[in-house]
């Protein structure tokens, strides 16, 4: 056998991953857009952070009504970046997922014509890594014209950073991707005869020591007296957690409402949530992480503001108020920018999963099963498991709140404002779902049916 | 298809007379040719003339005198050599329908039409036949015998099928040779 | 609604068929699938449409089982126009006096074999708990016992097309469409499924209409038409 030189096998791999991609359908451009555009999020956030982090000591900058002109309050800000990642880094990863099925069975036919793993993984990665490549071009491109503007001299450092972000960002992603590729890259038939891998318990019970540290780390620090910190791990940990409960609540409604189901819609989707609880729970999770956040922000804002009002009463304010006041509406435009990406991603999410089961669906109308059947029964897939769900993270939020109210203010006051941000969320996360219907209608077609 | 053979496999089962062999052979092999009584007593006879079934007796029953017979230690050895032998896979093609639509192009006939009502006939024996096997009490034995009836008509037919669509090449070579 | 008084009738006899197409024009974009198709069938009557690939089989069995709508043509149900039914009015027949089974696919891939077989009863109105009954009845009928609980995925090929066989006749249909139903079977489970759907059929007196490109699966049917070129073949004297 005769080895080729790498370079000549990776440009046959791109040349072959190109071709793959020229000649996809419309659902691959879909894919392609939608990671560029989480990429390009992805890259401008990070960006920020890491401009406002490179700036040392005090500055004077034109936006955020003198908020990022100190050390302290500018660390906070990069923070808050630094957490909205979190549902953007999500997003991307539901874009992976786009295609996911169609991709799946087409990497695996390179399988069976002989491809190694490694061969199939590098041209998965050429199929992801340009997309985020573009994304983050563009973003770098549109940070480089405004950040110069807002302050006098970026640092050498500054741009370095700038640089960095531009090239982790496509990385990240693709490995990301890659890894959402590694059970079919294992085996050549894909999952054509669909058996689910059972398991995954290795990564909850990761999931679980991680809620424990996080939950160590926030009392440790709290005790120190450094609120702030603890204030975010507990966010993170209650966030951590929720990842967990958002698989477990699907697998617990799937059960107990499976068994239960009087109605052929209710039927369809707990079987299919106790089949795979944890196909949404990426989405899922993040929208318990909005809702935690949220929930706990209108409460800690209510706080505050009490406590502002106090001290300027006092005339114990050390700035104007609308410094504080700018702090705070920043923070709210951050957990609602990160509620508009989660419900992207449960929107994107809820389309794929139609658009994996075309020919299925098909075939279940042309069978007589009522349309608003199958289109019940997918909005039951959303709204089923998100309601204990959301109700939890809803009552996290109210505590972080509580407890904050309870810090800073005189006496106990529950932030009842705050009971309104998870039963807006599930509204919105229903409407999110809800999008996808008129797809239904469109990709469950008798055409589909003449292809296997 | 050796009578003596299947004989011989039915009497191993134990004596019996030859109205009885005939009526377990039509038994075992539904759907095949029935056996002839005449048959069966001229094969039996040669049997014991070759030393591989014997006269057990005679039991009349009330009825009329009848035969017993029984296979011999070198019939049970002729049985298991014939048993294991590979019958000789297709030896001659005999296709009474290739030579049916190869006159019919030699006479300038319509090989054509012949072979749409040879396929409308092995297709209407097929549903017979499958109407056969598919009856609530048709056994496992008529469920074979008609299986491979029907496997055979189902490659006559795809044979006719292609050569249909082939007859243009044939008749040319045919007519030109 | 009962047809089944009706005698079986070939092509353009006198009693009304219980199902007939006539004249059916289908394009796919620019490909014809059928161009000027008629066929009927009788109540009760198993019939075979045979023909090679993409002749329209498929694409006929659309029309007639009001999945599709024709170009141009009629297709007559037990005295009413299909073609000219609302979308929902369709559904719902198709769901109470149809049932289809295809190559694979049908059976929704998380429910159990039972609530598969259960879900046109569900859908009926019945209660879960007597459509799991009734579910259970007929998977015990079609050797599928013992397996009532597991996924399509986890039943062999055989199995999972008798539960979706258990599925069209569930609710007792007047007409079974059936699309190349043992195309992805060896030939041991393919004749399990074929020999239980005749054998159901014929004693419920449910019609078949079975498109297949196999002569030994034809055979399962009373009468066999072929489709060549999008039109059918002028039908076969009946055996």
């Amino acid at each position: 056998m005769t080895r080729r030189a790498p370079g000549g096998a990776m440009a046959a791999e791109a040349r072959l991953a190109w071709r793959l991609g020229r000649g996809a359908d419309r659902r691959e451009w879909w894919r392609a857009a939608l990671t560029a555009a989480g990429a390009a999020s992805a890259t401008g956030i990070a960006q920020t952070a890491v401009a406002l982090g490179s700036l040392r000591g005090q500055y004077h900058v034109s936006v955020g009504g003198g908020l990022l002109d100190r050390p302290g309050e500018r660390a906070g800000v990069v923070l808050t970046l630094l957490l909205l990642l979190v549902p953007v880094l999500g997003f991307l990863g539901q874009c992976a997922r786009v295609g996911a099925v169609h991709r799946d069975r087409r990497l695996a036919g390179l399988r069976l014509a002989g491809a190694t793993p490694a061969q199939v993984r590098r041209i998965a990665a050429l199929e992801t890594g340009p997309a985020c490549l573009l994304g983050s071009l563009l973003a770098t491109a549109a940070s480089a014209m405004v950040l110069p503007r807002l302050w006098s001299a970026p640092a050498p450092a500054g741009w370095a950073g700038l640089a960095l972000v531009a090239l982790a960002v496509p990385v990240l992603g693709t490995a990301v991707a890659v890894l959402a590729l590694r059970r079919l890259v294992a085996s050549p038939l894909g999952w054509v005869r669909r058996v689910r891998p059972r398991g995954g318990r290795g990564a909850r019970y990761a999931g679980g020591l991680l809620l424990v540290l996080l939950s160590v780390l926030a009392a440790v620090c709290g005790a120190r007296g450094r609120l702030p910190l603890a204030v975010c791990a507990l966010v993170v940990a209650v966030g951590a957690g929720t990842v967990w409960l958002a698989g477990g609540t699907a697998r617990l409604a799937g059960r107990l409402v499976a068994r239960r189901a009087r109605t052929a819609a209710a039927l369809i989707a707990a079987e299919r949530l106790r089949d795979d609880p944890w196909a949404a729970a990426r989405t899922h999770a993040a929208v318990l992480l909005v809702t935690v956040v949220g929930t706990g922000f209108v409460g800690v804002r209510q706080a505050l503001l009490a406590d502002l009002h106090r001290m300027r009463r006092d005339h114990r304010l050390g700035m104007p108020m609308a410094f504080y006041t700018t702090g705070i509406a920043l923070a709210g435009a951050a957990v609602l920018v990160a509620l508009a990406i989660t419900l992207c991603g449960l929107a994107v999410g809820t389309a794929e999963s139609l658009a994996d089961r075309r020919r299925s669906l098909a075939a279940q109308i042309a069978a007589g099963v009522p349309r608003a059947v199958l289109g019940r029964a997918l909005l039951l897939e959303t709204a089923l498991p998100l309601l204990p769900a959301v109700v939890l993270a809803g009552a996290g939020g109210m505590a972080i709140g509580t407890w904050y109210a309870a810090l800073t203010g005189p006496g106990v006051v529950v932030p009842y404002a705050a009971l309104l941000v998870p039963v807006l969320v599930y509204g919105c996360c229903l409407a999110a779902a809800a999008t996808a219907l008129p797809l239904l209608r469109r990709s469950a077609r008798p055409a589909e049916l003449r292809y296997a | 298809m050796s009578t003596r053979h299947i004989l011989l496999g039915l009497l191993e089962a134990g004596p019996s007379h030859g109205y009885d062999l005939k009526r377990r052979h039509d038994e075992r092999f539904p759907q095949a040719r029935p056996l002839a009584y005449g048959q069966v007593y001229t094969t039996l006879q040669r049997l014991v003339r070759d030393g591989l079934a014997e006269i057990e007796g005679t039991d009349a029953d009330g009825g009329p005198e009848r035969t017993l017979y029984r296979s011999t230690g070198a019939g049970a050895r002729e049985l298991a050599r014939w048993a294991g032998e590979i019958a000789p896979p297709a030896p001659f093609v005999a296709n009474e329908i290739f030579a049916k639509v190869v006159v019919s192009i030699l006479a300038g006939g319509d090989p054509a039409a012949y072979l749409r009502a040879q396929q409308d006939a092995h297709k209407a024996r097929m549903r017979e036949l499958t109407a056969v096997k598919t009856d609530p009490g048709a056994d496992l034995a008529t469920v074979l015998s008609a299986d491979y009836a029907l496997n055979h008509l189902d490659a006559d037919l795809r044979w006719m099928n292609t050569t249909a669509a082939r007859l243009t090449t044939l008749t040319a070579e045919v007519d030109t040779a | 609604m009962n047809h089944r008084g009706d005698t079986m009738t070939d092509d353009g006899g006198s009693p009304a068929p219980l199902l007939a197409g006539r004249g059916l024009v289908k394009a796919h974009g620019r490909t014809p699938a059928l161009r000027g198709a008629s066929i009927a069938l009788g109540a009760g009557e198993i019939l075979a449409v045979t023909g090679p690939s993409g002749s329209g089989k498929s694409t006929l069995l659309h029309l007639l089982a009001g999945i599709v709508r024709p170009d141009e043509g009629s297709v007559t149900y037990a005295g009413q126009r299909l073609d000219r039914l609302p979308e929902q009015r369709l559904t719902e027949l198709r769901r109470t006096d149809f049932g289809v089974v295809f190559q694979f696919g049908q059976l929704i891939p998380e429910l159990t074999a039972v609530d598969n077989v259960g879900l046109p009863l569900l859908l009926a109105g019945a209660s879960r708990a007597e459509a799991r009954r009734r579910a259970g009845e007929w998977l015990e009928r079609f050797g599928v016992r013992g397996q009532e609980e597991l996924r399509p995925g986890e039943l062999s090929g055989g199995q999972a097309q008798r539960v979706a066989l258990a599925r069209a006749l569930v609710t007792g249909p007047e007409v079974v469409f059936a699309d190349e139903p043992t195309g992805a079977l060896d030939s041991l489970a393919g004749e399990q499924v074929m020999t239980a759907l005749a054998r159901t059929a014929r004693e419920a007196g449910t019609a078949v209409l079975l498109i297949t490109h196999d002569a030994q699966v034809a055979a399962y049917a009373d009468r066999e038409v072929r489709l060549s070129d999008g039109l059918v073949l002028p039908a076969e004297v009946a055996a």
